[in-house]
This record gives structure tokens, C-alpha cells and sequence, in this order.
């Protein structure tokens, strides 16, 4: 094939990735803008008004009452509230979820026995299993364990959730990492804690990246977990966000249901923007040649 | 690895860190508590139970609150709890046989002591007597009743339909839709959500079938009244009004319904008493811009439906006491009157002095008071099960092309489940 | 063996216990517990006794359940295809984008950050014919044009699909990266020397470098796609009428609002056998394959 022709085929798969990022871009941000656009109306212009429209006057009252001051019960404090709680619970359940996926994820991959293959496939069918049907069960072992409406409570049954995807996504992570350098490992004396930290936990940076993001997402947003089993003192923000939006019979204010999602989002958002750092490239491979 | 060690530690302290303290009321230690599991999370609904707590604490004690949106939801917290050893006080569940499991397993504490004391069969309508009482003793306490079938019209929109007066009878009643139609406005404003069609349901059965049939079909479930030609007159009927129905309506929200009642764009919604609230939020009066209507002729039966709250049963002293205060403070005239003025529903108590409740509230009053033509809504009639087979049988129907003859099978299968 | 030798035999076994632990006590506890929940009268709440097969039977004469499973199958398929080939599409194009990576990856991955009741409400109004797209594509001149699938039975399902894959493929496209990452650029360029053309290297070569990384992608798809509810829930309720009920709403259903653990816990057994017995093949054959050629 000629410089040229092949020169042109390249400008045209740029222009082609190009646009397809760009209209995908489009598709995935529309509903990001109707919620922008309908938490700055007011009532009466969402209720009269056209879903795609700009707003007359654009005015962050929604967003003040979403914060502080939307009716949550008798209470009508906003959202605010819940924020440190739903940082408590976040931060444990994410460390220990990533930290212990991360290990089970190594033993399962390099130190594989028979048994563990089993013990395995019973945590991934675990994936599949809806948690509500889970929770009868678990409000019991709490109880027996004394954990019930505690903050170890909650963070623990976050973890027992996680384990599944936690361990799946380490182990085939690690599967997809050349096993030359962990024999080697083995040869010149390295044990199973020592290849672990020395060798695994800094080769996956990308995947406890997408680890984090998981179960950061995962544990800020679940709201039914937090509501049975963290205790009326350490209630989540989304327990009061679902207040806010889910209202049975009462009166539904959609500028406020929009504002409070949007900044009950701006946790996990900000997760992920910053571990775009970890998105590191070939670490793996740039070990191998050398 | 310094930094991954510090970031261990910290969540080791997060882990262990001590509970933030109560803030202390100002009040001895021994005053009656109750934490108060309910789902009024709304503005206005936030405003009412407001009133319930005042008026706790100002009899003594001290309210906790533990509102969670999502009836269902509130619930299964409510009931997990029970079962996790931490029961909250009291917790609000419908008037119905939702809690009636729970009191036959001994689960809840009965309030007999409160209710003679208090003398509420006097003061209770005779539905709401029968769902909190479950094997001859009371097991909660009533809060508010509310209507799910009312019948909400715009006046601008009879008025540009060349309608004149509210419909009396079912086939006014479609005359009327017709001429909303031909006047380029949407007939029914209906959210398209199965608990919707259900109670659309309830309000022709009521409306068309009358009292008698409703009572034979959905109280006493006899196979042959569902099988009768009056009730396929009432399902054909019930068919009818779909059709009625915008393009739009499948899932969509019953407030968004409302919304369009109150633009004008539609003409008619059948739904509950809570939807005063959307209309007050836009600035509308009863006999103003909307009409209300609990039922379509003179003597329609009125359905009653309604909330209570249920006290976990406890060993200790303490909570007892708090659970009985409660019992009777929700049920005292005064704090039913201030709850049913910002919740828009209708006193359960018929010695409340209601003039100061809006048009359609004192009109519902005065219907709970006269008592010959009250109804126990669907969900007092049947169990959570058979309320929900029901309405999977009635949604297929409005929103499918199945012949009536198959659903009254449907419905007698539902309900006899 | 001395204790050096002990420890480091045993120690990979420690440190999956708690993973066994969780696994036997919850997942495994939780399945049996099930399971035998199933078989009593239990209504709301579990009870003791011996009511057999009763809640299976009522559970496979129901037109709702059996529908839901239909809708399950046919979104399955759809959801997990979209999501896919979204998602890794968008890893391959972010892959090679040089500046404004981290942008683009927040744009693809933000929906997976909020909570799907309010996104979900968000593709409710825009799917409706009356307020969203098709009105506003109208509005715009454009008369005639027909955007009514969520109102529609036989076409619910696909707005779930859309939606859905809206918020997952975020999701593919952050672990393919993952994935990526430890794909060598040099045989890219190495590809191109040897005159195999762009999309040849990408679909013969890169792709399967990255199986793992989709494997793990399709297995969180898979699982989501059986714990399919909150999108239900928010965008349709199931509806037009029960067009787009799905089995973990059933089973929702049943176990709070309807007061029926009994039969919850049938519907969550069936739906656990579907899936293993979907995946056990592939798994043994996987296992099978891999014992064939050596173990790695």
C-alpha cells in the first residue's frame, strides 16, 4: 500500500473516531443537560414549559433548597446533612473491598488450587443474586453479631457485597499479566505476601482505578443497604436524597429532585476525574523487555 | 507504601470512630420517646407530621424522626428493624391488611387500653375500625383518611368544552369526555402506573357496579358476581375510559396528570385527595380554577382509605408508655384537625370541627360523618397479594386488547389467591 | 515443616478466608435460606412449615412471571451486545486520543455516577412521545416523526436497552482501558509495517489481548442484566400495562409490597438456576480447555 493511500486511510479512520466520539458524546450528555435545564427552572415553567428548553431565568434557588433546605420529614434540612456519613461509609467500605479483592484476586490467580476454582464460581454466582433477597438473611447475622445498625455494621455488609465483583475483576486482571514475571519472582525468593506488595499491587494501578470507581459508585449510591443497616445515626446522604425524590403521595418539586442528584453525584464524578491518573500505560509490558 | 499505610489507618479510625451524640432536648430523662418510622417526606406532608410532633412534645414527649420515602420502602425498614432487634416506636403503614400478618404473629402491641379510654368506636367510621382490628383487639392507631377517588376537573377546560355542569351519571360522564375530546383537549389525564389503573378501577366499580357489587366482589371475592354480567358492564365501562387517554400516558407519574388538569391541556383525573397539593402549589382554589367531585352520582359510595401507625411490641416500660401517649395524642380532635388541614386529608375522628378545611375536605367529612355511604377501599378489603395480582390482572386489561371474558377470569383467579 | 515453609504454604489459604467466609456464610447461607423459604406457607414474613411445590406452581401459571422471564431473554441479549461494543469502541477511540482523554472519559462515565431514579425519570420524559424527543424533533419541523417506543408493548424493552447501555457502557469502556493499558503500541506500529491494515491489527490482534479485561466486562453486564430494576422501576414500572416486567421485579414486588416471601423466594431460585445453568457450560468448558493445554 502507498504513503499516500495509506497517509488518507488514516486521516479518514481519525476523522471517523473523531466523529463517532463526538456524536457519542452528544448521546451521552442529553440527559445531563435536561437535568442542568430543569434544576434551574422554576415549577412552573418545568410544568408548562418544553423538557429541551433553556430556561427563561435561570436561577439556583433548587439547588439552595436541594443543599439545605428540601423536606426530607420533619425535618426539612436538604441533603447537607448526610454528607459525612455517606463519606464514613464510603472511604472503609472502598479500602477494604479494593484491598481484599486485590488479594483474593492474586491468590486466586497465582496460587490456584482445586478448591479455591469452586470457592470461586459460588462468590461470582453471588453476583447474579438480587441484594434485596439478601437482606432478610443478613439483618439476621448482623443482629447475631451485634452489628446491626452500627457503622462496622454497614461497612461490613457493603464488603460482603463487593467481594464478588471485587475479586473477579482483580483475578482477571491479573490473569492477563505475563506469568514470567511472577515466576521469576518466586525464583529469586519472594514470598506470597512479598510478590503481592512488591509486584502485583503496583502493576494493577489501572485496575484498583477501576476497582475504586466500582465500589466508590457502588457504596455512595446505594441507599437501601444504609437504610436497613447503618443505624439512625449514621444514616447516608441518598437515605435523604431518596426522601427528596421519592415521595409517594406528596408533592414532587423536579428542579430540587434534579440539583439534589446532581450533587449527590459530584463524589463518584470527582473519583473518577481524578483517577484518570492511574490510567497508567504499560507497566506490564514495558517490565517484560527489559 | 507510607501513603497506602496512612490511608489504612485513617479508615481504621473512620472505622472505629464513636457515634455522633444526641442532642439533648432540655428535657428529663424519663420523658416519653418515640422515634416515628413514616414516608410523609414532601413539603406539605413534611408540614402535617409536623403537626403530629408538636403536639407530642407538647404533651411531654420527645419525637424522633425516621421518615423514608417509598411506602414500600418504609415498610420492609420498618419490619427489618423489628427483626434486627432496634424497632423504631411506631410506624406508619396504610389502614389495610398490610400490618394484619404482623399482629397475628404477635409482633405489635395492641392499644385496647387507649382506644376504650378514648372511646373510638364511638368516633371512628366502621372501615376504619375493621383494618385496625385484627383477632377483637386495636393494633393502631389512625391518623388521617384519605379518598383515592376523587374525580378533579379544570374549570377553563369545561368551560372551552362547552361543558356546563358537573356530570351526574357514568354516561354524562362520558358525554362530557367526548366533548373534551372534540374540543382538542385531552379527556382523562391518567399516569399510567398499575396502582393508577387499579384505583381507576375502584372508582367504576364503586361508581357503575354501586355498592353492592363491590362489596360481593372484592370483600366477599363470590366467584359469581365476578362472573356477572353487571361486573363485565363495569370492566366494558372501565375499557371505555382508556380510551380517553392521551397518547403519553404509559409510566407517566399521577402528578404529572395533575399538572395537566391544572394547565388546562386536560380535562378530567381520577385520583386521591393528595393531589390537593399540586394544585394548591400552583396557586389554584377548589371552585375556582379546579372542581372536585368525591363520586360521580349523588349517592356514589365513598371510598376509605387511610394511614395508622403500629407499635412493635416491647418489654419495655418506658417505650410503652411513649407508644401509648402517641396513640392518643395522633388521635386527639385537636391534632387531627391541624394534621388534615396541611395534608389535605379528612379527620378519622366525625367530632372534629372541620370548617376550617377546604371545600372538598369538608365535603369528604361530612360524607365520613354520614356513614350510609362509606366504603372500605380495595387495599382494606384485601391482602397485600391479592390487591397486587389484582392489579396485574387490570393493567393487561387497560393496556392491552384482552377480551373481558378472560379478565373476569383473570380477576377471580387473582383474587382468590 | 518448619514454620517458614508452613507459612508459605498456607498463607495464600489465609488470605482467602474471608473470601470463603463471605462465601459460604452469606452467598451460600443466603441461597439455602432461600431456598427453603420457598418451600413454606411464608407470607410477610418467614415462617415455619412444609406448603411443597405450592409457590412453584403458582409462580409458572403466572402470565406476569413467565413474560417477565421473555423480557429478561430478549434484553439480555440486546443490553449486554450494546453495552459491549459501546463500550469498547469508545476504549479503542479514547485510547488513541492524545489530549482531553480524561474529559472524554468523564463524559462516557458519568451517567454510571448518578443514580438511575433520576436519570431513569430523565429517559422516561425524553422516550415520551407527548413531552421528549418526538416532540421536540416535531417542533422542529420535522412533522410526522414518531419516537413512541416506551408507549409501546412490543418495543418497551429496546428504551430499557437504550438507557441502560447509556449508563453501562461507561463502565465496559473503563475496564478495556484497564485492558489497553498493557497492550504494547509497538505492535500497532509493527502491524502497520507488515501492511496489515488498522482494523485488522484491532480486531485480530488487540481484542483478544484484552479478553480478560471483556470477560470481566460481559460477566458485570451479565450480572446486571439479571438484577435488571431500578431502570424498570423508574422508567416504565413495568409498563404498558406488564410489557416490560422483568424477574427482579417480581420478585421485589412480592418480597415487600405484596407480602408473598414464599413465592419471592421460588421466583429467586428459578431465576439463580436459569443463570447457572446458562454460565456452568461455559465455565466447564473453560476449565476443561484450559487443564487441556497446560494450566495457565
Amino acid at each position: 500500500m502507498g504513503a499516500a493511500a495509506r497517509a488518507f486511510e488514516h486521516r479518514v479512520a481519525r476523522l471517523g473516531g473523531g466523529a463517532f466520539l463526538f456524536f457519542s458524546a452528544i448521546f451521552f450528555l442529553l440527559p445531563l443537560y435536561v437535568m442542568i435545564v430543569t434544576s434551574l427552572k422554576p415549577m412552573d415553567e418545568i410544568r408548562g414549559g418544553h423538557l429541551l428548553s433553556l430556561p427563561l431565568a435561570p436561577g439556583l434557588a433548587a439547588w439552595r433548597e436541594a443543599w439545605s433546605e428540601a423536606c426530607t420529614g420533619v425535618a426539612c434540612e436538604g441533603i447537607g446533612g448526610g454528607f459525612l456519613n455517606s463519606v464514613r461509609i464510603a472511604v472503609p467500605s472502598t479500602l477494604i473491598a479494593v484491598a481484599l479483592g486485590a488479594l483474593n484476586g492474586y491468590a486466586l490467580s497465582f496460587w490456584r488450587s482445586r478448591w479455591t476454582g469452586w470457592v470461586f464460581g459460588v462468590l461470582l454466582a453471588g453476583a447474579f443474586i438480587p441484594l434485596q433477597v439478601m437482606i432478610y438473611p443478613l439483618v439476621r447475622l448482623t443482629a447475631n453479631l451485634g452489628l446491626f445498625g452500627t457503622l462496622p455494621g454497614i461497612v461490613l455488609v457493603h464488603v460482603i457485597f463487593s467481594m464478588p465483583v471485587m475479586t473477579l475483576l482483580f483475578r482477571n486482571y491479573y490473569r492477563s499479566l505475563p506469568r514470567e514475571l511472577f515466576l521469576a519472582a518466586r525464583i529469586d525468593g519472594g514470598g506470597f505476601l512479598g510478590i503481592f506488595l512488591h509486584l502485583a499491587l503496583p502493576m494493577s494501578l489501572p485496575m484498583i482505578a477501576v476497582a475504586s470507581i466500582l465500589q466508590v459508585t457502588g457504596v455512595w449510591n446505594d441507599y437501601l443497604l444504609g437504610l436497613v443497616f447503618a443505624g439512625r445515626e449514621n444514616l447516608p446522604m441518598t437515605v435523604q436524597l431518596n426522601n427528596v425524590i421519592n415521595t409517594t403521595t406528596g408533592v414532587r418539586l423536579y428542579n430540587v429532585h434534579m440539583a439534589a442528584t446532581l450533587l449527590t453525584s459530584l463524589v463518584p464524578l470527582a473519583v473518577y476525574f481524578l483517577s484518570g491518573r492511574w490510567f497508567v500505560r504499560g507497566i506490564a509490558t514495558g517490565a517484560v523487555k527489559g | 507504601m507510607r501513603a497506602r499505610a496512612a490511608s489504612f489507618l485513617l479508615a481504621a479510625i473512620l472505622c472505629l470512630a464513636p457515634f455522633a451524640t444526641r442532642a439533648s432536648e432540655g428535657r428529663p430523662a424519663d420523658a416519653p420517646r418515640a422515634e416515628v418510622i413514616h414516608w410523609w417526606t414532601s413539603g406539605g406532608e413534611a408540614a402535617a407530621v409536623r403537626t403530629l410532633a408538636d403536639a407530642y412534645r407538647a404533651a411531654g414527649g420527645i419525637w424522633v424522626d425516621s421518615a423514608i420515602a417509598g411506602s414500600e420502602q418504609a415498610r420492609s425498614v420498618a419490619f427489618n428493624r423489628m427483626v434486627g432487634g432496634n424497632p423504631p416506636t411506631a410506624a406508619q403503614f396504610n389502614a389495610s391488611r398490610q400490618f394484619h400478618d404482623m399482629a397475628e404473629q404477635g409482633m405489635l402491641a395492641d392499644v385496647d387500653e387507649v382506644a376504650q379510654r378514648e372511646g373510638w368506636e364511638r368516633v371512628f367510621p366502621a372501615p376504619v375500625l375493621e383494618a385496625i382490628r385484627v383477632g377483637g383487639h386495636f393494633y393502631g392507631a389512625p391518623v388521617g383518611i384519605h379518598t383515592p377517588t376523587w374525580i378533579w376537573y379544570s374549570k377553563a377546560a369545561f368551560r372551552k368544552a362547552g361543558i356546563e355542569r358537573e356530570p351526574r351519571s357514568f354516561d354524562e360522564l362520558f358525554a362530557a369526555l367526548d366533548r373534551l375530546r372534540a374540543a382538542g383537549l385531552i379527556p382523562l389525564a391518567h399516569g399510567g402506573q398499575s396502582w393508577q389503573d387499579n384505583l381507576v378501577f375502584s372508582a367504576v366499580l364503586a361508581n357503575v357496579g354501586g355498592r353492592d357489587l363491590y362489596l360481593r366482589v372484592l370483600r366477599d371475592r363470590e366467584a359469581a358476581a365476578i362472573a356477572s354480567p353487571q361486573f363485565r358492564k363495569v370492566l366494558l365501562d372501565y375499557k371505555r375510559l382508556q380510551s380517553y387517554v392521551d397518547a403519553g400516558s404509559p409510566g407517566r407519574n399521577w402528578n404529572d396528570a395533575t399538572a395537566l388538569v391544572i394547565s388546562g391541556r386536560a380535562g378530567i383525573q381520577i385520583m386521591g385527595d393528595w393531589a390537593k397539593g399540586e394544585f394548591t402549589l400552583a396557586h389554584q382554589e377548589a371552585g375556582r380554577e379546579y372542581g372536585c367531585m368525591p363520586g360521580i352520582a349523588p349517592d356514589a359510595p365513598y371510598l376509605i382509605q387511610g394511614d395508622v401507625f403500629v407499635f412493635p411490641r416491647t418489654r419495655d416500660p418506658g417505650v410503652q408508655r411513649a407508644q401509648r401517649l402517641l396513640a392518643s395524642v395522633v388521635t386527639s380532635p385537636r391534632t387531627q384537625l391541624e394534621f388534615a388541614l396541611r395534608k389535605g386529608s379528612v379527620p378519622v375522628r366525625s367530632d372534629v370541627e372541620v370548617s376550617r378545611l377546604d371545600p372538598c375536605a369538608r365535603e369528604g367529612a361530612r360524607l365520613v360523618r354520614e356513614g350510609s355511604r362509606q366504603i372500605p377501599s380495595v387495599e382494606m378489603l384485601l391482602t397485600p397479594d391479592q390487591n397486587g395480582a389484582l392489579s396485574d390482572a387490570l393493567t393487561t386489561y387497560w393496556n392491552g386488547a384482552r377480551p373481558v371474558e378472560k379478565v373476569q377470569r383473570d380477576i377471580a383467579a387473582a383474587l382468590a389467591e | 515443616m518448619t514454620a517458614r515453609a508452613a507459612w508459605r504454604r498456607f498463607a495464600p489459604h489465609l488470605a482467602l478466608a474471608p473470601m470463603l467466609g463471605v462465601a459460604l456464610v452469606a452467598y451460600l447461607g443466603s441461597t439455602l435460606w432461600t431456598l427453603a423459604v420457598s418451600f413454606t406457607p411464608s407470607r410477610s414474613f418467614p415462617v415455619a412449615g412444609f406448603a411443597g411445590l405450592a409457590a412453584y406452581e403458582r409462580l409458572f401459571s403466572n402470565a406476569r412471571w413467565l413474560l417477565s422471564l421473555e423480557n429478561l431473554a430478549l434484553y439480555g441479549l440486546l443490553f449486554v451486545a450494546a453495552a459491549l461494543v459501546l463500550g469498547v469502541a469508545l476504549a479503542l477511540a479514547v485510547d488513541r486520543v492524545a489530549r482531553g482523554a480524561s474529559a472524554l472519559r468523564t463524559i462516557f462515565l458519568y451517567p454510571y455516577a448518578m443514580s438511575f431514579i433520576a436519570t431513569g425519570l430523565v429517559w422516561q420524559w425524553l422516550l415520551n412521545p407527548g413531552i421528549g424527543i418526538q416532540e421536540a424533533v416535531r417542533q422542529w419541523g420535522v412533522a410526522g416523526f414518531v419516537f413512541d417506543w416506551i408507549v409501546d408493548p412490543d418495543r418497551v424493552v429496546y428504551t430499557l436497552v437504550l438507557a441502560t447501555a447509556w449508563q453501562a457502557a461507561g463502565l465496559v469502556m473503563v475496564i478495556a482501558l484497564a485492558g489497553l493499558r498493557n497492550v504494547d503500541p509497538e505492535i500497532r506500529k509493527a502491524a502497520r509495517l507488515d501492511g496489515i491494515p488498522a482494523w485488522r491489527t484491532t480486531v485480530s490482534i488487540v481484542l483478544p489481548m484484552i479478553g480478560p479485561a471483556l470477560a470481566t466486562a460481559l460477566l458485570l453486564l451479565l450480572a446486571s442484566t439479571v438484577k435488571l430494576y431500578d431502570a424498570v422501576v423508574a422508567m416504565t414500572q413495568g409498563g404498558p400495562g406488564t410489557a416490560s416486567e422483568v424477574p427482579a421485579k417480581f420478585i421485589m414486588d412480592h418480597l415487600f409490597g405484596r407480602a408473598n416471601i414464599a413465592l419471592a423466594s421460588a421466583g429467586s431460585i428459578v431465576l439463580l438456576l436459569t443463570v447457572a445453568a446458562l454460565l456452568a457450560p461455559v465455565m466447564i468448558a473453560r476449565a476443561h480447555g484450559r487443564s487441556r493445554l497446560g494450566g495457565r
